[in-house]
This record gives structure tokens, C-alpha cells and sequence, in this order.
């Protein structure tokens, strides 16, 4: 078990700059999601862990080595592929004990290892087969019991659950994060583009885009707390709403002003000329009556998810996303909403940084 | 006529024709393995007559009796074997060996050693067999199987499908087995090699039929007739100094023929993928 540490970390393909400078510390027994979009360098920045790409600039130290310069073979890292790149030609077993094998474990422990693992993770019955018999789900598993059976340093995943279907996915979400964290306390590092799997597995989220490393915190500090608009936007489901206005003070109360409306804000909001607010679709109070201090806006339409309603409104060019409460059931017409005060954010639209909320 | 039956119609009469074409082209392409097979039951006389004849009068068997009546008969089927189990051999190990480095092995000049070796595709075997001569008689290897076969042990053709079908297999897998602990050898006798069954299948069959057939390399390299191969041997041993005995030979390649087209037989999956890994990524 050790600590991973990535010290100004770059990692050049010709002239694109896949990850930029990155600083961050996997605490021993962690476990760390790296969260974002497609080509944000999350993958990048595990394969450099890994050893299968090598920095451009930088340190990697895994414990207290530094691994720049040391082979993938000899790291005492393991890997889950997206694709779980099994061996074809070899059994479960085989599959199990190869790492084994290659590390010139006696055979009699080595039959021991595999069996324990197996056992664990409940593929015992699974060990003559080849991968090509077995589901999705089973071969998921073989891949981690591979992984684990050599207690590595560092457990490495990347999108391993992206290819099961949604049923699967749900029920394996928790039992990796119920293995990794809470029985072995493997420090773990953990990509995924899917920030609900970010939110539930993580102890801490690194959120990246375009190989920049945008936040780093738990998944509190990154849904309530979040730095700037990228991470606002990209965390929470449907994504937080962003206006474009300026904050103004007349007759003593601060006010967000916008074309189409204008909300009145907590006094302590600083007044800008040029501001983004911001507010979660979950975090807004709805009427279909007019009420004190709500704005008035007009129903374009309701998607239904089952326990919940997300209504869309309409201002010309601008949409806004809230949460229906259950009582409100029509789909069109008027009606009025304003966002919870203790929850919205200000970002400034030039460095799009939050500057209160 | 409806149109539902003008259409079943128009469909048979296609049905047709793509039967009589097809059989037209399978009857060009038979008719010297059907003529063999008539002219090697014929006498000599009969067999030259011209217009051809197809029906072998009087029948006999003279031609496969002075075939097995050949004293070094069997030699030839054992040294011909030989030469075709060296070629195989060695093209399974260096082909499988060289593509492996090619497809998976970074290393400098990696792209233009390949496309230096891909274009001694284009020059004509005739254009290399006094070079290659010289080397073999200054190894002392003239009238040696094993010094023949030296010049076949390793292919462009199957260094080419081996790098092909190394490249088509999931990057994924070599990347797990690197982090299992498994270097750049080990995974190539692990991972690369097993997994490489049907390629090495096609370049076993592809090499075992060009090196059983094989006529010129054996007629230059092979002097006494005791070391020829069957098709050097055959047409030896029928050739006098103003005509040659024709259906003795023709008899000859047909009992050498066998065992190419039973390994065909068997084998012709293999033979099919090898050109779909080669046509396939590339």
C-alpha cells in the first residue's frame, strides 16, 4: 500500500498537450476518481501511473519512489482495462495466476493465492472456464481478482464498469467500492466520465478537462463548493443552471438583473457589472401561484424521470432547469420559482471562478 | 404471370446463369488436373496424339509402375519432406519472431526497415538466384538440403502476415500482461504466440505447398540425384537426351500432388484467414 504523488506532471502527443501540469496526491488507502469528459487527459494521467506512458515533464513517485524511470513490469501497480483485457487462450485460473506466475510464485502458493481470490470475490465455480463462456459481469471480476491477486501498491481502474449494462453497473458500483475502500483499503485510482460513479465510490474527486486539473475535493466539496463553472456544470445531474447579468444595489437590496428579470440576492453577494449566476435545478422553491420575491417565467415543457420532474422555462435564448415538487403536475402555462438563497453561486464570466457561493 | 411469379422467374433464370458461368470457369480451371488424371492412365503414343484423346485405349498402368520401379523414389518423397518441414519450420519461428518485433517492439528505424524489407517483394526471384549461388557454394552448401533450404527459412510474405495479425490483436491485452510483469519476450511466448495459432497455420500451409511444389530452387541448388526433391527428380528421371517421357511424370505429379491437396482439404480455413488477415487491417 502506498501513497501516489504526481508533481507538475505533463504529458505531450506532438503538439497536443494531453495533461498540463498537474499536481496531485493519492493519500495512502484512498480512493481517487479521476472525473471528466472524453480527452480531458483522465486516462493519460492513469497510464502514466502505470508506466505505460512516461511523462514529458515531471515526477511520479509511488511510496516514497520516485517511478518515472522504472518499468510498468517492475511497479507493483495493477490495472483494470475498460476492455478487462483478459488472456483468451487461458482459463480463469490461468488468467488469476499469471501475474503469479510471472513473478516466480512457488506453484502450490500459487493455487492457494488464485483459490483465495476466487473465493472472494465468488468465481470460484469459474476457474476452468475460458473468458469467451463468461458474462460481462463474471469476466469484470476475473479482471480485479487478476488485479488483486498480487497485492499490489496501487489498484488502477479505467472506466471498468462502462461496458456493463445499467443493472449490472449499479449493484458492482458499491461492491468494488465496498472491496477496495472498506475491506482491503487498497489505495485506489479510479477514471470514469460518469459522475454519478464518481460521486458514490469516491473519498476524494479529481475533476479534470482538457488536461488541466480543474478541483480536487470530496464529492461534498465538489457538488456544493465547486470552483468554477466548469465543474458546476459538469457535476450534477440535469447541470446547474448558469445566467448571465450583473448584480446591482437599489433601495438597500441586492439585486441580479438580466434582461428578462431580475432576483433579488442575500446582502452580502459583492455587486458586479458583469456576473454568472448560478443554481442548481434541485435547489429552487416552485409556485404556481405568484409569490413575494419569485420570478415569473413560462413552462415550456416537463421531463419526467420517475420520482422526479424537471421543468423547463423559458426566457428567449435562455433555458432554465428546476425541480418540480410532486404536488405540481402541470406541463405548460405560467409559473413562478426562485432559488434557494444559502444556494447559489456568483462566477465571474471572464476567469469563470466562483467569487461566492 | 403475376409479377410475384415473373420475379421468381427472372431470380431462377439468374440463379442459372451464375451456375453455368461459375461451372464454365471451374471446368478451365480443372481441365489440366482432368487431363493429368486421363494421361497418366494412357500410353505415351495415345497421350500425344493430337486432337487429345479422353479415353484412356488400351488402359494401362505402365506409367505409375515405372514410377515405383524408380529406385530413388521414396528418397525423393523423404528429401523433398525434409526440405518442406525445414522451410515450415523456420518460417513458423523467424516470421512469427520478425513480425512480432514489427508490430509490437518500438524500435529506431522500426517503419523503414519494414518498408525496405516489404519492397524485396517486388524483385524477381531470378534476379537473387546468382547472388544467392555464390553464397551457398562459398558455404560448401551446393547439392545440400539444409543449404537450400537456407534461402527459404524466412519469407517477406510471412513476416508481412505475422505483423499484420500481431497488430489486429487488442493493444489491451500486451498492456495487461506488461503490468502482470511480463517483459517483451515473455509476452511474446505467453501471450503473442498462443494466441497467434491461425496465423501461424496459414504461413505453415502457404509455405508447406510452395516448398513442396518448388522446382527452380531445387534444380539449381541440388546436383546428384540422390539429394533431388520429387519434381527435380521426376523430370530427371523421364528426360532422355532428344524427348522426354511425358506420363510418367504426369503420373509422378499427380502422386506428389496428394499430399497438397489433402492438407488443402483439411486445411483450407487456415488458408482462407490468412488472406483475410492479410487483406484485413493494414
Amino acid at each position: 500500500m502506498a501513497r501516489v504523488l504526481l508533481k507538475n506532471v505533463t504529458k505531450k502527443f506532438g503538439n497536443v498537450i494531453a495533461v498540463n501540469n498537474l499536481n496531485l496526491e493519492i493519500k495512502d488507502g484512498e480512493f481517487m476518481v479521476l472525473l471528466g469528459p472524453s480527452g480531458c487527459g483522465k486516462s493519460t494521467t492513469l497510464r502514466m501511473i502505470a508506466g505505460l506512458e512516461t511523462p514529458t515533464e515531471g515526477e511520479i513517485w509511488i511510496g516514497d519512489q520516485l517511478v518515472n524511470d522504472i518499468d510498468p513490469t517492475k511497479r507493483n501497480v495493477a490495472m483494470v482495462f475498460q476492455s478487462y483485457a483478459l488472456y483468451p487462450h487461458m482459463t480463469v485460473f490461468g488468467n488469476i495466476e499469471f501475474p503469479l506466475r510471472m513473478a516466480g510464485v512457488p506453484k502450490q502458493e500459487r493455487i492457494k493465492k488464485v483459490k483465495e481470490v476466487a473465493e472472494f470475490l465468488g468465481i470460484a465455480d469459474l476457474l476452468n472456464r475460458k473468458p469467451s463462456e463468461l458474462s460481462g459481469g463474471q469476466q469484470q471480476r476475473v479482471a480485479l481478482a487478476r488485479a488483486l491477486v498480487r497485492e499490489p501498491q496501487v489498484f488502477l481502474l479505467d472506466e471498468p464498469l462502462s461496458n456493463l449494462d445499467a443493472k449490472i453497473r449499479t449493484q458492482m458500483r458499491f461492491e468494488l467500492k465496498k472491496l477496495l475502500s472498506y475491506e482491503l483499503g487498497i489505495t485506489t485510482v479510479y477514471v470514469t466520465h460518469d459522475q454519478v460513479e464518481a460521486m458514490t465510490m469516491a473519498d476524494r474527486i479529481a475533476v479534470m478537462n482538457k488536461g488541466i486539473l480543474q478541483q480536487v475535493g470530496t464529492p461534498d466539496e465538489i457538488f456544493y463548493k465547486p470552483k468554477n463553472t466548469f465543474v458546476a456544470t459538469f457535476v450534477g445531474s440535469p447541470p446547474m443552471n448558469l445566467i448571465e447579468g450583473s448584480i446591482v444595489e437599489k433601495e438597500g437590496k441586492i439585486l441580479f438583473e438580466t434582461e428578462y428579470f431580475s432576483l433579488q440576492l442575500p446582502n452580502d453577494v459583492p455587486k458586479a457589472e458583469e456576473a454568472i449566476l448560478g443554481f442548481r435545478p434541485q435547489h429552487v422553491e416552485v409556485s404556481l401561484a405568484p409569490k413575494e420575491g419569485y420570478v415569473k417565467g413560462n413552462l415550456l415543457g416537463v421531463e419526467k424521470l420517475g420520482v422526479e420532474n424537471y421543468g423547463h422555462i423559458g426566457y428567449g435564448h435562455l433555458e432554465i432547469v428546476v425541480r418540480l415538487p410532486e404536488e405540481i403536475r402541470v406541463t405548460r402555462g405560467e409559473i413562478y420559482w426562485k432559488p434557494q438563497e444559502n444556494r447559489i453561486y456568483i462566477f465571474d464570466p471572464k476567469t469563470r471562478r466562483a467569487i461566492y457561493g | 404471370m403475376t409479377p410475384k411469379e415473373r420475379e421468381k422467374l427472372i431470380r431462377r433464370i439468374w440463379i442459372v446463369i451464375t451456375y453455368v458461368v461459375l461451372i464454365t470457369f471451374a471446368l478451365v480451371y480443372l481441365m489440366p488436373f482432368i487431363r493429368s488424371l486421363v494421361a497418366s492412365f494412357m500410353t505415351w503414343a495415345q497421350a500425344s496424339r493430337y486432337p487429345p484423346e479422353w479415353i484412356p485405349h488400351p488402359f494401362t498402368l505402365e506409367n505409375y509402375e515405372k514410377l515405383f520401379r524408380l529406385e530413388l523414389f521414396p528418397r525423393w518423397i523423404r528429401n523433398t519432406a525434409l526440405y518442406a518441414g525445414l522451410i515450415v519450420a523456420g518460417n513458423i519461428l523467424f516470421a512469427s519472431m520478425a513480425g512480432y518485433a514489427f508490430a509490437r517492439l518500438k524500435f529506431p528505424g522500426r517503419d523503414a526497415i519494414f518498408s525496405a524489407l516489404l519492397s524485396l517483394l517486388m524483385i524477381p526471384m531470378f534476379v537473387t538466384l546468382v547472388p544467392n549461388y555464390i553464397i551457398i557454394y562459398k558455404l560448401g552448401l551446393i547439392d545440400n538440403i539444409f543449404g537450400l533450404s537456407l534461402l527459404g527459412l524466412t519469407n517477406v510474405s510471412s513476416i508481412f502476415l505475422m505483423r499484420q495479425y500481431f497488430m489486429s490483436l487488442s493493444n489491451e491485452i500486451f498492456e495487461a500482461a506488461r503490468l502482470d510483469g511480463c517483459g517483451p519476450i515473455k509476452a511474446f511466448f505467453y501471450i503473442a504466440l498462443p494466441l497467434a495459432r491461425p496465423a501461424l497455420g496459414a504461413v505453415a500451409v502457404y509455405q508447406f505447398l510452395g516448398s513442396w511444389n518448388a522446382f527452380i530452387g531445387p534444380l539449381i541448388f541440388l546436383r546428384s540425384p540422390e539429394n533431388f526433391t520429387l519434381p527435380v527428380g521426376l523430370s530427371f528421371a523421364f528426360q532422355r537426351s532428344m524427348w522426354t517421357e511425358y506420363t510418367p511424370i504426369i503420373a509422378g505429379s499427380l502422386v506428389a500432388s496428394a499430399p497438397t491437396i489433402i492438407l488443402f482439404l483439411v486445411l483450407n480455413k487456415y488458408l482462407i484467414r490468412g488472406i483475410v488477415i492479410t487483406g484485413g487491417k493494414g
